[in-house]
């Protein structure tokens, strides 16, 4: 509950705040937030399946995020930023999806 | 991922005693594949509710607040329409400046266009207006010229009183040319205008103009220079000895204004057409 309740003052303080985003971290923002959402679908599934773990959502999370960033500057310093972000949106979106998939199935049971 | 398996199970257990009854315990003991979904819904509404505070609850809570924050920053980002760009590669926003150039560049012919038609139509109605002016103008000119407008300006006056009656036409016609050659603009005698095409005959004991029969005394008003008109009467051997050796008095006024209001109607001639059109 507490975890939904951050989610929404998040969201809300965002709107809010609308803060400029730095022109640093600018492309790296879209995928990290993908990944991000990836790193709590797998912890929602993590913990229907009763094997959540908040260290390894912490990790997971993290890990996530600065990966996706990394691949994202990697892209951009070689000069095919743009395909391999394409990319790490669609392997995310994958992941996304089979996790909602097993969400889904322990939800409603189908 | 063998690890996770067993300390959420603990966890589970050792914050919710209560809360978890017996039967589920029971169930998921003899039949583990259902189990796992109905567990696993039910672990989803006990995490909701109640709510409790917990080290894993406030961690994820801090995460999902990061996510959530980033997530609407993002959005707000991207949906701001200035901004819209920001997130563009740069050969997007070559593309897209290209494309603005293009756009300008068309923009921009077409104001020229537009702008060289406007011209055009200007100066045309420029042209048709100084046109209809000229037309007025000359219209006014021939009018004083062919006795249809009344005109008036400096000028003199011509008093020929004739009592014996033995002024004839030919003298009012040479007083009349003498006049028309000392540059007299226009000319009338008695309340008759006299134009281009006047006649003058002796009719009994005056004089007709154009069919007029006009008696004495004869006034000229006469518009022109008074310094030429005068002079020209006046010259030895002129106009004024002549009607005078006829036993006429003549006299001469000078006058700043004089004002020829006898009007002929215009009439459209019969025979002859413009040729210039």
């Amino acid at each position: 509950m507490i975890a939904v309740l951050g989610l929404v003052v998040g969201v809300v303080a965002g709107l809010l705040v609308r803060p400029e985003v730095p022109a640093v971290v600018e492309p790296y923002l879209p995928i990290a937030v993908v990944a991000a959402l990836d790193a709590v679908f797998g912890g929602l599934r993590a913990m229907l399946d009763g094997i959540f773990d908040d260290k390894v959502f912490v990790v997971s999370f993290l890990s996530n995020v600065v990966v996706a960033a990394l691949i994202v500057f990697l892209g951009d310093k070689l000069g095919v930023g743009s395909q391999l972000s394409t990319g790490v949106v669609v392997v995310l979106g994958i992941r996304i999806f089979s996790n909602a998939a097993a969400i889904r199935r322990h939800v409603f049971r189908a | 991922m063998s690890d996770h398996e067993e300390r959420p199970e603990h966890r589970l257990r050792r914050e919710l005693p209560a809360e978890v009854p017996a039967a589920p315990e029971a169930e998921s003991a003899a039949e583990p594949k259902p189990e796992a979904g109905l567990t696993g819904r039910r672990r989803l509404v006990q995490g909701l509710w109640p709510p409790r505070v917990s080290r894993a609850q406030l961690i994820v809570a801090v995460l999902l607040f990061g996510l959530g924050f980033g997530l609407a920053v993002q959005v707000a980002s991207n949906s701001d329409s200035d901004s819209a760009l920001r997130g563009a590669r740069q050969e997007d926003l070559v593309r897209i400046l290209d494309e603005l150039d293009d756009r300008t560049q068309r923009l921009e012919d077409e104001k020229t266009g537009l702008e060289k038609q406007r011209q055009e139509l200007q100066s045309s109605s420029d042209q048709a207006a100084e046109a209809r002016r000229q037309t007025a103008e000359k219209e006014r000119q021939l009018g004083i010229l062919a006795g249809t407008v009344a005109a008036q300006g400096p000028g003199i006056t011509m008093t020929v009183d004739d009592p014996k009656g033995t002024v004839q036409a030919d003298m009012l016609l040479d007083a009349v040319q003498e006049l028309r050659a000392a540059g007299a603009e226009a000319i009338q005698v008695n309340g008759v205008r006299v134009i281009a095409g006047t006649y003058l005959n002796d009719s009994g004991k005056g004089v007709s103009v154009d069919g007029n029969k006009i008696t004495q005394p004869y006034v000229f008003r006469v518009i022109g220079k008074p310094q030429d008109l005068e002079p020209a009467l006046n010259i030895p051997g002129g106009v004024v000895q002549t009607l005078e050796k006829e036993q006429a008095t003549v006299t001469v006024q000078r006058s700043a204004k004089i004002i020829v209001d006898a009007l002929r109607p215009a009439k459209q001639p019969d025979y002859a057409r413009s040729s210039s059109q």
